[in-house]
């Protein structure tokens, strides 16, 4: 689900070819087409971000569609201190995290089917047929209990292992979309883990 | 230690499956228009609430009500701590007024040499050039100005006289 960084194609004219900095100064003139190229970059990291923290497709588009709408009327007030992206990820957290708390222990969880790579990923394969107790549970068990034990987190600590173990994002990049210090990130994150250690021993015996 | 890398290494294989629960294959392709128009249609000239524009020029301030949100002892004691610092504030303050004063009065007899007597006669003194057109308060310092009459003329029992140059010889 990483999307990689769309590359500069040769023509930069277009909204395509531009680079961040020149798309972000044309969108804060209100140019519609440039914001457009924006969403396009980021749309599925940052829907992907919210999926995984809401296990819902349909929150997750309404929510990932409200960030982009909130980011460009707030897009003047937009300094450039850091990355538009982190900037927008800053607007997409607060808006699940004010979101997720209104729908406290409302969980629809809607798991949809897994995409053809997910066969082939041998860690994957190794860990069901090897490691699991229940040989017989088939992937979509393990990705109901994966959903379940992550929504047994804290919002703070799910969100930053969704940032890092799910999104791949680094610790520093956390720690600025989420406005703490790193030994913060580290801590949760550690903690994180250790829960769903626990929630998931059956599938993460290591013996 | 050795285990529990182990094991979180086993929970971050685990977690990779999320990787692979992605939306229907086309789900995108509208999705950036679908944001555009709403925009168009002037969803975005919605005004921010005051909490949202707080969120994003001042995160700090909502991680702070956050904090308070989930630790309600924190808020408490936050507010208790307020409250010592007001009572010490007015306290100190009650305090200063009252050393000020003393120091203003001691100041004050050290300044006239006769002392209580001067300070015993200074009403009289007021008293007495009031008929003739100073204005007096109850300030401690005493206003010399004049009495101003109809069209900012001088009274004539006022300070100043009409002076007049008579020729030398006269």
């Amino acid at each position: 689900m990483i999307m990689s960084e769309t590359g500069a194609t040769p023509d930069a004219s277009t909204p395509t070819g531009m680079l961040e900095g020149d798309l972000v100064r044309r969108a804060q003139r209100g140019d519609l087409d440039a914001y457009d190229e924006l969403v396009k970059r980021y749309q599925e990291r940052i829907y992907a971000t919210l999926y995984h923290m809401t296990s819902n497709h349909e929150d997750a588009n309404d929510l990932a569609q409200d960030s982009f709408i909130k980011a460009f009327q707030a897009l003047k007030s937009f300094r450039g201190g850091s990355s538009f992206y982190t900037w927008l990820y800053r607007i997409a957290v607060n808006k699940t995290i004010n979101f997720l708390k209104q729908r406290r222990n409302k969980h629809h969880f809607s798991l949809n089917d897994l995409d053809f790579n997910t066969e082939h990923n041998p860690d994957l394969v190794a860990l069901i047929s090897d490691k699991t107790p229940l040989r017989e549970a088939g992937l979509a068990e393990l990705q109901k209990k994966l959903n379940e034990a992550l929504m047994k987190l804290s919002e703070p600590h799910r969100m930053v292992v969704v940032l890092h173990d799910v999104q791949g994002l680094s610790h520093e990049e956390i720690a600025e979309i989420l406005d703490c210090n790193i030994g913060t990130v580290r801590s949760r994150l550690y903690y994180a883990r250790q829960q769903l250690q626990g929630y998931l021993a059956e599938y993460a015996k290591s013996t | 230690m050795n285990q529990t890398e182990q094991n979180f290494e086993d929970v971050k294989r685990l977690l990779k499956l999320k990787r692979h629960e992605v939306p229907p294959p086309g789900y995108f392709n509208h999705f950036s228009g679908d944001v555009i128009s709403r925009i168009r249609s002037g969803e975005a000239g919605g005004k921010q609430t005051y909490l949202e524009r707080l969120q994003i020029e001042a995160p700090w301030v909502v991680n702070l009500l956050r904090i308070f949100e989930t630790r309600p002892g924190l808020v408490g004691a936050f507010a208790t701590s307020l409250c010592l610092l007001l009572v010490l504030v007015v306290f100190f303050s009650e305090r200063s007024d009252v050393a000020s004063q003393n120091l203003i009065t001691a100041s004050g007899l050290a300044a006239t040499p006769a002392g209580s007597a001067a300070t015993m006669n200074a009403p009289v003194l007021v008293a007495a050039t009031d008929s003739s057109g100073i204005v007096a308060s109850t300030n401690p310092v005493t206003s010399l100005q004049p009495v101003a009459t109809l069209f900012g003329q001088p009274a004539s029992g006022s300070l100043f006289q009409p002076v007049g140059f008579a020729p030398a010889g006269h």
